[in-house]
């Protein structure tokens, strides 16, 4: 398909993309008048975004180039902090740590938020109430969660180990566990944020046409028909939405790990972002943990454009 | 949520890094005042404003603007800014690094006595060397290893705010119901372990005793009494080779190793903050930690003993923990000469029972031991006696190396491995001497 672009419209306003500007004729241009009234309008945001996220974010590329602790007199070491990071296993191990909990994260929350959802949209008695419970955890701080979860999952203590014992089942070492502390990290993410999936979804689910839903019923489709070929189809935007979105979380993934592994047993739990806080906060190499903090930058936006870009090949418009 | 503002926090102290490095050129401030002025050299009301953020928060942060007001009022023309300088403690360091970057660092300025070799090497603190040496009396009153804390190379940079030191603090009632008596302060590390499987009861869910595997200080620190007790060491003399993979360390790892994988009496806690609350809630029989629980166990009417650590050959030397007063330059010397006589006069004994023992942490020097405050104080935290007079267990201090931090990161990984079966001592700790070589060479 062909694309052109107006070289001048009849209104006079700037043509999309500033492409195929006419030289010449004033009335082509906003006024300095109202130029300034809209910068004035975005000057604070501007300022903010500047100030708290470009800024910051050039200098710790200028401090990935440095050796620096933040306390004695920097010097510059060139793109050494990336080369080391190539080659660090430690970072590898973390790389993977966070991958596996991606893996086991992204999926299951969609896929469950989506479930719950459709079981939540039915006219069931007390719906407010479990939507309530489901969404609760949610809005309660990853932190409290985590010291929360701490105590459930203590492998002496906790509750969770009771129940498994008035069940008759074998104790397990949950968060001791090098094998099962991701899994059970896993399972607390999920308690704190399905809430999050399940809302988007539900809005999602009441967004979907009674008149197209109708039309299927009319055309004899039954109710899992209607479901996968109408709902799921509908739905295709929320999900790329909900899967890049919690993507990104699990990359960012700190909180709860800090909250109740600090990274152990045997650094089973360090993730990207636990190790870039180990770097800066606890080994003081700020040079090194801003080279960690590019690379998680890369990493999120190659998925993130990847995600974007097959929503758009598969024609799911969710940005 | 708590990533967010991790981010938030590295954005921002590097956008305050960067606007103080571009102020000041990327270098830091460094070199000593040259001619030394002290309090007596400042003409009367000549006005001085310091800053002191003292890390405290509540009734301490109250005692100690108190004394501050106190100084003021004694010298008319001197403003001292009092606060507590971040939320907790712990974020006292952040914000010093963001200060130093933005030079809008504190005069004085509390510091974990961890922080004090990587502060001492930043050429922003100040030497008070020069000062001590006009009249060295006060401080050499203060305990031999929290000196050597606040040494960093040739210079000064604190003076001790807070001593403690490891001991051993049990739960009474847990130690009867095993029918053991209190252990004597001649106790071995084999009578220890004795206690330990005596009191540990699984079925009850009681826990002997308690190590911290976060791989953190807090693992790191609970072994070099037991290094130092077998003849070894942390470090070579100059500090350039590590020396805790001895036999001596080896050893001391294998003794947590048999309590904790034979045994079994060891409750490993995970992430380090679990194992006090759970000594408090009666489910951990003894745990090595410092005066500063008294507080809570008095709070709690816990009915709890304290001694001091077990013995090897008689040897009962402990670790001190040593927080400071650290002190900045601002290449100013009557700001330096404030500063400087503000944290002495803190320091000495008629404030320090008025602050620290008031605060139930231990008095700076043994000689407040004689004091009406202190015969109060330890009426009103049993045990504190006993901690003070393990003051004098404390032999050597903690290395004060600015490799010394991600040392200990190795050390304390090389325990949790050890502790948790994935390593042999021997190998944990080799490896830990191997990359933490690196890190005290650079």
């Amino acid at each position: 398909m062909a694309i052109t672009f107006p070289t001048h419209d009849l209104n006079g306003a700037k043509p999309p993309f500033g492409r195929g500007v006419v030289k010449g004729g004033a009335e082509g241009r906003p006024s300095l008048r109202s130029t300034l009234t809209g910068w004035a309008f975005c000057a604070p945001a501007t300022l903010l975004i500047l100030g708290l996220s470009v800024f910051p974010a050039g200098w710790a590329f200028f401090l990935s180039l440095q050796k620096n602790d933040l306390i004695t007199p920097a010097t510059n070491v060139g793109f050494a902090n990336y080369k080391v990071l190539a080659q660090d296993p430690d970072m590898f191990a973390a790389a993977w740590h966070t991958l596996f909990y991606a893996l086991m994260y992204v999926p299951t929350s969609v896929i469950g938020g989506l479930l719950l959802a459709i079981a939540l949209n039915r006219p069931i008695k007390f719906q407010w109430f479990y939507r309530t419970c489901i969404f609760v955890p949610f809005v309660a701080s990853a932190a409290a969660t985590g010291i929360l979860a701490n105590f459930v999952f203590d492998e002496k203590f906790g509750a969770a180990n009771n129940v498994l014992r008035l069940m008759g089942l074998p104790q397990q070492g949950f968060l001791t566990d090098k094998h099962q502390a991701m899994m059970v990290i896993v399972i607390i993410s999920l308690w704190g944020s399905i809430g999050f999936c399940v809302l988007t979804y539900l809005a999602a689910l009441q967004d979907v046409s009674q008149d197209i839903l109708d039309a299927a019923r009319v055309d004899g489709a039954n109710k899992w028909q209607t479901f996968r070929y109408v709902t799921l189809p509908e739905l295709g935007p929320v999900t790329v939405f909900t899967a890049v979105w919690q993507l990104i979380a699990a990359i960012q993934l700190f909180d709860l790990v800090f909250t109740t592994t600090k990274g152990q047993p045997l650094n089973s739990t360090v993730t990207l972002v636990f190790y870039l806080y180990r770097m800066a906060f606890m080994e003081f190499k700020a040079g090194y943990a801003s080279a960690i903090a590019y690379a998680i930058f890369a990493i999120t936006m190659i998925l993130t454009l990847f995600m974007v870009w097959y929503g758009k090949k598969s024609k799911v418009e969710a940005f | 949520m708590k990533n967010l503002s991790i981010t938030r926090r590295v954005a921002i102290a590097a956008s305050v890094a960067a606007l103080g490095l571009t102020a000041c050129g990327g270098q830091g401030a460094s070199g000593p005042a040259t001619k030394v002025v002290t309090i007596d050299d400042i003409k009367a009301g000549t006005k001085i404003d310091i800053t002191f953020w003292h890390g405290q928060t509540a009734d301490a942060a109250k005692i100690l603007g108190g004394l501050a007001r106190e100084y003021e009022r004694a010298h008319p023309g001197v403003t001292i800014h009092d606060s507590a300088g971040a939320s907790t403690t712990d974020e006292l360091l952040t914000k010093l690094q963001a200060g130093f970057a933005s030079d809008t660092f504190p005069d004085v300025s509390y510091a974990y006595g961890s922080w004090v070799a990587k502060l001492g090497s930043s050429g922003r603190t100040l030497d008070i060397k020069p000062l001590i040496d006009a009249d060295p009396k006060a401080w050499e009153e203060f305990p031999e290893a929290a000196r050597a804390t606040a040494t960093v190379g040739s210079k000064i940079v604190g003076m001790p705010a807070v001593n403690g030191n490891l001991a051993v603090v049990y739960n009474r009632k847990l130690l009867k119901a095993a029918g053991l008596s209190d252990p004597s302060p001649e106790w071995s590390w084999e009578d220890f372990r004795a206690y330990a499987a005596a009191i540990n009861n699984p079925a009850k869910k009681i826990s002997g005793t308690a190590y911290s595997v976060a791989g953190n200080e807090d693992t790191t620190w609970h072994l070099w009494p037991q290094l130092w007790q077998n003849g070894g060491d942390v470090l070579n003399a100059d500090g350039t080779k590590p020396l805790f993979n001895s036999e001596a360390g080896v050893k001391a790892l294998d003794y947590w190793r048999t309590l904790a994988r034979e045994d079994k009496s060891v409750y490993l806690d995970q992430n380090g903050e679990k194992y006090q609350g759970l000594f408090n809630a009666g489910s951990v029989g003894m745990v090595i930690t410092g005066p500063w629980v008294l507080y809570d166990l008095k709070q709690l009417k816990l009915d709890y003993g304290v001694q001091v650590l077990p013995g090897t050959d008689g040897d009962h030397q402990t670790v001190g923990g040593f927080d400071m007063w650290t002190m900045f330059d601002h290449k100013d010397t009557n700001k330096a000469a404030i500063a400087y006589d503000f944290t002495k006069w803190l320091t000495a004994p008629a404030q320090d029972v008025r602050w620290n023992v008031a605060n139930g942490n231990l008095p700076l020097r043994s000689s407040a031991v004689d004091t009406p405050e202190f015969q109060q104080y330890v009426a009103d935290y049993p045990g504190a006696d006993i901690f003070m007079a393990n003051m004098a267990n404390a032999v050597k201090p903690r290395p004060t190396i600015p490799g010394y931090q991600a040392m200990s990161l190795e050390v304390g990984k090389a325990i949790s491995q050890a502790l948790l079966g994935a390593k042999d001592s021997k190998s944990a700790l080799d490896a830990a001497a191997k990359n933490s070589l690196v890190e005290l060479v650079q």
